[in-house]
């Protein structure tokens, strides 16, 4: 969908992007993650040619990208700007407009916005007299009034309560299963693998990262392990030998104990099971998965290294 | 261009549904229509109907004066001295507004004193003055001369060597003239600064709320800055229009039913005075009767030559102004930054008051011919040339003052589409010139 190929971008002597390449798949959700100023900003005005890169091209569906494919590219910024004095339905009405959809269907597509996002109670009330949560809706509308094929959301859940959150991230996984491609940068770790199959990880204007969500996660395995048990702490104590350590655990009901489990050299589930039985009752065991928020310091720490 | 076209109309819907906005269409014209009026009445000011008593001790007058020139002055003769206190206080002579001493030498060394309660108006001093004046050389040429009066005026009419304008040859008055390109200039110059200033305010406000980073993903920054200009021009065009139709209309109903008594006057005086008077005094009291204002506001300003320009340059001048406020408005950091930018601006444009105001009082200065080049002065210096005229051949001027003030608006608006679309995304920092030099050289 979008290729971004050997893209740099400096203001005056700081690079902000540095041979950037990637590519953003089609009808996927793709998270942007980086610290702050790791380039994220840039790379999208790049998108919304807000900014022309130095080096390098970005492509759009195979071409390269200019004006006429703004009309296909949602963009929903950080930091939220609205007209105060225009109304929820003037406001989408006339970015509506302004990205080339005709009177008849700016109307039509704004009745649709207001309906879908329920906000035709307050439709006709200025924008300035709602409230953070209404005009957080208003600006996701504005992003997405003209049906683009391409979304850029930058945190797009920021100031919304868990009722809209669910019903914004409905929103995107419609427009993912409709086939639209979607952009979503945040800091939030575990909204990017609650909904996006891929990822771009850019640290100091570089890539640290561009794969799948689940290639990701191969390359990172827990050393940690979960066992609920039935059984005294001792035993199970003793049962760990020198081959696990405890880290912690805890006292559930029906007297079942959780424990997490640090594996020490190549010992698998199978040495674990074999250890504790005899000892303990096994309720149940699992390898810890390694979170976002893992990979994404190991990430960054491995780069520094480098 | 559709893109340019609905940002203007957001532009001109913001304003022209503002209460603010709708006050002022209505207000300055309202304003204004007073000013005229209160000048009228001021230039006409005191009361319409005057009674002077004339006390001619010698007999001097013979208890002659002609009144019929001036319905609205009359005179009565006494033959007695009259002091000044009892005059003041008698009460006999508390229907008279003013008493006008003859003494007794006033052929030799013609001096006369009036002295009156109320001020009396300029239009009546020179009623008065003009009436006794006449009676005078009357007398003078009764008691000195062989001559009849006809003769005498004939004889008394000095050589009138009168320098006259081939462009003007109706010898219309060229100062009082200029001042009605003032006028012109100075509303292209307020209108510029006011509707200059909103552009700059529009530019900065959408930084703040930063719905300009919405805006730059979908058009480009110089179209942005061409949506704002146009559509902020074409609000101050309808206020003008709005307002300068208003003020015409006004002006038609102060014609005819408020001043209507001018007009009478002007027409009643001619009719009165060219039964056996000579062109010089008809002309010489017609200008007595008439009321200054009244003649600038309707006898003087040519609509059919000056309107066309004044809209032309101002259309020009606001885009050149209006291209340097955008570009400072696109350049501020923060809301209530860039007043040091500002002032300049300000000051170039109260500059151009100064320079219209000189040119006004000195036409053929080389500062008067250098400020019609400059495109900061042009607009104010075109207008007040053109009001006053310009020489046999020498209206190739206008079109080289139009040529350059419009070559300078398309290099500004280039180089403000440039800071514009460098600067529009930078928030936070302070404005400085060196930051507009560094953006105007960043693609």
């Amino acid at each position: 969908m979008i290729e971004i190929s050997h893209v740099s971008k400096s203001f005056r002597r700081k690079s902000a992007l540095n041979n950037v390449s990637l590519n953003i798949p089609k009808g996927k959700i793709t998270g942007l993650l980086g610290p702050n100023g790791a380039g994220k900003t840039t790379l999208i005005r790049l998108m919304n040619l807000m900014y022309f890169p130095d080096d390098g091209f970005l492509k759009f569906n195979g071409q390269l990208l200019k004006k006429d494919h703004l009309k296909n590219i949602g963009y929903l910024p950080e930091e939220r700007g609205l007209y105060p004095d225009f109304s929820v339905r003037e406001q989408l009405t006339f970015f509506a407009k302004l990205r080339g959809l005709s009177n008849a269907e700016a109307e039509s597509s704004a009745n649709y916005w207001i309906e879908k996002l329920e906000m035709k109670a307050w439709s006709n009330k200025d924008v300035e007299s709602l409230s953070k949560g209404m005009a957080q809706k208003v600006q996701f509308a504005v992003a997405v009034v003209h049906d683009p094929e391409f979304l850029i959301l930058d945190e797009p859940l920021t100031g919304f309560d868990p009722i809209n959150i669910d019903l914004i991230k409905n929103l995107l996984f419609e427009f993912r299963d409709a086939g639209k491609t979607i952009l979503l940068s945040t800091h939030n770790m575990q909204r990017v693998q609650d909904m996006c199959s891929h990822i771009i990880l850019l640290n100091k204007g570089e890539v640290v990262s561009a794969s799948s969500i689940s290639d990701l996660f191969k390359g990172y395995v827990s050393n940690h392990f979960v066992v609920r048990y039935k059984g005294t702490g001792i035993a199970f104590a003793n049962a760990l030998w020198t081959d696990f350590e405890l880290v912690n655990q805890l006292e559930l009901t029906d007297g079942i104990t959780e424990a997490r489990l640090l594996k020490r050299g190549e010992k698998s589930v199978d040495d674990l099971i074999k250890n504790l039985q005899g000892h303990v009752s096994i309720e149940a065991v699992h390898m810890e998965q390694p979170d976002m928020d893992d990979i994404f310091i190991s990430l960054l720490e491995k780069m520094e290294n480098e | 261009m559709k893109s340019i076209l609905l940002i203007s109309w957001k532009e001109i819907r913001q304003r022209v549904l503002n209460r603010s906005f709708v006050l002022s269409l209505i207000l300055g014209p309202i304003f204004i229509l007073t000013c005229v009026y209160l000048l009228v009445k001021a230039a006409d000011e005191g009361k319409k109907n005057v009674h002077v008593l004339i006390a001619d001790p010698g007999d001097i007058l013979q208890g002659v004066i002609s009144s019929k020139e001036d319905p609205n002055v009359q005179y009565s003769f006494v033959s007695d001295y009259l002091e000044i206190d009892e005059f003041s206080m008698g009460k006999p002579y508390q229907d008279y507004d003013a008493l006008l001493e003859v003494n007794e030498k006033v052929l030799n060394n013609k001096k006369v004193f009036i002295f009156y309660r109320d001020y009396l108006s300029n239009r009546v001093q020179n009623s008065i003055r003009f009436t006794f004046e006449r009676r005078i050389e009357e007398v003078l040429i009764e008691e000195f001369s062989d001559l009849t009066v006809d003769a005498f005026r004939q004889l008394k009419q000095p050589l009138n060597l009168d320098f006259r304008s081939i462009m003007n040859p109706t010898n219309s008055d060229e100062g009082e003239a200029g001042w009605v390109g003032y006028f012109f200039g100075s509303i292209i110059i307020l209108f510029t600064l006011f509707y200059g200033m909103s552009i700059l305010r529009g530019v900065a406000r959408e930084k703040a709320n930063r719905v300009v980073e919405v805006m730059v993903s979908i058009v480009s920054p110089p179209q942005l800055m061409m949506g704002k200009i146009i559509g902020v021009g074409a609000a101050a065009l309808l206020q003008l229009v709005v307002s300068l139709v208003l003020i015409l209309c006004g002006l038609y109903f102060f014609q005819e039913f408020l001043f209507s008594d001018f007009f009478l006057n002007q027409s009643l005086s001619g009719a009165q005075v060219s039964e056996g008077a000579n062109e010089l005094l008809q002309n010489e009291f017609q200008r007595v009767r008439n009321n200054e204002v009244i003649h600038l506001l309707y006898d003087r300003i040519n609509l059919t030559l000056m309107l066309p320009f004044f809209f032309l340059f101002f259309l020009i001048s606001y885009f050149f102004y209006g291209a340097f406020f955008s570009l400072i408005g696109a350049a501020m950091g923060s809301e209530g930054d860039g007043q040091v930018l500002i002032l300049p601006l300000v000051l170039l444009l109260l500059f151009s008051l100064f320079a219209g105001y000189f040119m006004v009082l000195n036409p053929s200065s080389d500062f008067s011919s250098i400020c019609q080049y400059i495109p900061f002065t042009a607009p104010m210096a075109v207008m007040v040339k053109l009001s006053m005229g310009y020489a046999m051949g020498e209206g190739y001027l206008l079109w080289i003052s139009f040529l350059i003030l419009l070559l300078s608006t398309f290099l500004i608006l280039w180089i403000a589409g440039k800071v514009f679309k460098s600067s529009l995304l930078s928030f936070g920092h302070r404005l400085s010139l060196k930051s507009l030099f560094r953006w105007r050289n960043r693609t």
